[in-house]
């Protein structure tokens, strides 16, 4: 982390493109992106309540549904504009939905096309098409309309169900 | 547990990962063949599978395009142990007093999301009411054997495996429980139980140790193969010999004495061969005349033996038996000859005629179910 940090530091105060070209770390940009898987926790409150809590992984089996959880935070000095998060559901888990709190992700059944799911069709067997389905999503998409400024952060998460 | 539709997406997007979109449509007509053969649930993830989570970011700083990674989140897919045994034949098994090596089946299904081993064991104690029936007898020498040769029927000698190896996801197995039935008395009926137990698979022909669900509050579950029990309870809320969740199953099955006695009856005829005025013509039942008894025993049960049957008649008063006339046969033609076998006796049959009691024996090992055997001898008048 402090290496990352320092890169990003360099990097985001000469401003050069070339260095980030030629830097190894890559990932050190300003801007940056952690992957977490979490399960759902369902915990009993005082009056009575249950609230939804994310907790790690420790066990999950077929059927079970885990939460991608994608946190980014912008630590250079410059705002980040355009940012997109793509990411492609892993072939093991079929996509379900956007996770409570997260913004409603793009999705597509192909990787190339994204839209609503509702607007998505899938080829059938028989050579015509049919509405997909969440099982077919491949790939969720955020994109930010906003610029995300300097030191500013936040979180995208969906859920999906482990096959 | 996975469904149809499912699972062709997951061949779906499998396939689009590896191929062209191009031969899709022909990928996808194949999986349509696959989901049809019920390999529905095999695409359940395999335990151990490391699922990785990487999104790719794009965004703009001072107009210039840039793309990163987000880092990688990572889990281990746990061992969800499920499985089910279910008794594989219509009813009871039917058996005969003494028989040996009788047999009940049993089916075992592997739906855990990987490989493993089952141990096998049987028991005499099961729980009233879950069969028809009281058992009033128990099995000896119980033994539980796994169809080695997959072929669903036990073979002696062939199916000799006593626990269940490597039974790979959604893979089924029979399963015989095989044992010998009391000579004696007059039971009636016999249950049997099948328990299963999911063990460690691995090791080909090693026979694992039974699984042990893992204490989730144990730190450091996140990047091991965690053991989750999933299975149900095989005999219901109702009865004890299994419950849900603790990677074991039962099934019951029993072994009915089918057939105890058969409808055997005895007839016998008399008729005067010679006698010393008539000789062969006309023979009337005057003193010193032959006379022939014909005794003729009948199996009316179809399809089953009479074993060991033994005839006895007392030769009447004021008559003397005639040695050497003892035959035992199949019967002859009604009213012409009594047996079809010459003076003596058909290999098997044994007769003999005690002088001091003047009894006949005739001794016959089987009368096969619907069939008769006849036997005679003659006695002079005195």
């Amino acid at each position: 982390m402090f290496y990352t940090t320092t890169s990003v530091r360099r990097i985001a105060t000469t401003a050069l493109a070339a260095a980030l070209v030629t830097a190894p770390a890559y990932a050190g940009g300003p801007i940056q992106v952690s992957s977490k898987v979490m399960v759902e926790k369902k915990v009993a409150a005082k009056d009575g309540t249950t609230s939804v809590t994310l907790a790690p992984t420790k066990k999950v089996v077929p059927g079970d549904k885990v939460v991608f959880v994608l946190d980014y935070r912008n630590t250079g000095a410059q705002p980040i504009s355009n940012l997109v998060l793509d990411n492609p559901v892993p072939q093991q888990l079929a996509y379900r939905s956007p996770a409570q709190g997260s913004p409603t992700p793009e999705v597509s059944v192909d990787g190339k096309t994204y839209g609503e799911l509702a607007t998505l069709r899938v080829r059938t067997a028989a050579g015509g098409q049919r509405p997909a389905s969440p099982d077919d999503v491949t790939n969720v998409r955020w994109r930010l309309a906003s610029p995300v400024t300097a030191g500013a952060h936040g979180q995208f998460a969906f859920q999906a169900v482990l096959k | 547990m996975t469904t149809d539709p499912t699972t062709t997406t997951i061949f779906n997007r499998e396939y689009k990962a590896m191929f062209a979109n191009k031969i899709r449509l022909l990928l996808l007509s194949g999986t349509a063949v696959l989901a049809t053969t019920g390999t529905a649930h095999a695409a359940e993830t395999v335990a151990g599978t490391v699922i990785s989570n990487t999104a790719q970011v794009t965004y703009t700083v001072n107009g210039t395009p840039q793309s990163t990674n987000s880092t990688t989140s990572t889990f281990v897919v746990d061992r969800k142990v499920n499985f089910t045994v279910v008794v594989d034949q219509a009813a009871n098994t039917k058996v005969n007093l003494g028989q040996v090596g009788a047999v009940t089946s049993f089916k075992l299904t592997n739906t855990t999301n990987g490989a493993q081993d089952f141990l096998l064991d049987s028991a005499q104690a099961v729980p009233i009411g879950i069969l028809p029936g009281v058992p009033d007898f128990t099995m000896s020498n119980l033994k539980v054997f796994v169809d080695s040769n997959g072929n669903g029927v036990y073979d002696p000698g062939t199916d000799t495996a006593t626990f269940i190896d490597e039974l790979a996801p959604d893979a089924s197995i029979e399963v015989f429980i095989v044992g010998d039935v009391p000579t004696t008395g007059s039971p009636n009926l016999a249950l049997v139980a099948l328990h299963a137990v999911a063990a460690s698979g691995g090791a080909t022909g090693t026979k694992g140790t039974a699984l042990i669900p893992t204490d989730l509050n144990l730190g450091n579950a996140d990047n091991t193969v965690d053991i989750v029990f999933a299975d149900n309870d095989s005999d219901g809320l109702l009865y004890l010999g299994d419950i849900a969740r603790n990677g074991q199953g039962i099934a019951y099955s029993g072994y009915e004495i089918g057939v105890r006695n058969v409808a055997l009856t005895v007839t016998k005829t008399a008729r005067v061969i010679s006698d010393d005025v008539n000789l062969l013509v006309n023979p009337k039942a005057l003193p010193g005349a032959t006379v022939e008894y014909c005794l003729t025993v009948n199996n009316a049960t179809l399809l089953t033996s009479a074993s060991n049957v033994v005839l006895t008649d007392v030769v009447p008063a004021n008559t003397t038996f005639v040695p050497g006339t003892l035959t035992i046969g199949l019967p002859g033609v009604l009213g012409v000859t009594c047996t079809l076998a010459a003076l003596g006796t058909t290999t098997g049959y044994t007769g003999a005629y005690d002088t001091t009691s003047k009894t006949v024996t005739a001794t016959i090992p089987t009368v096969l179910g619907g069939t008769s055997v006849a036997a005679s001898f003659r006695v002079t008048i005195n």
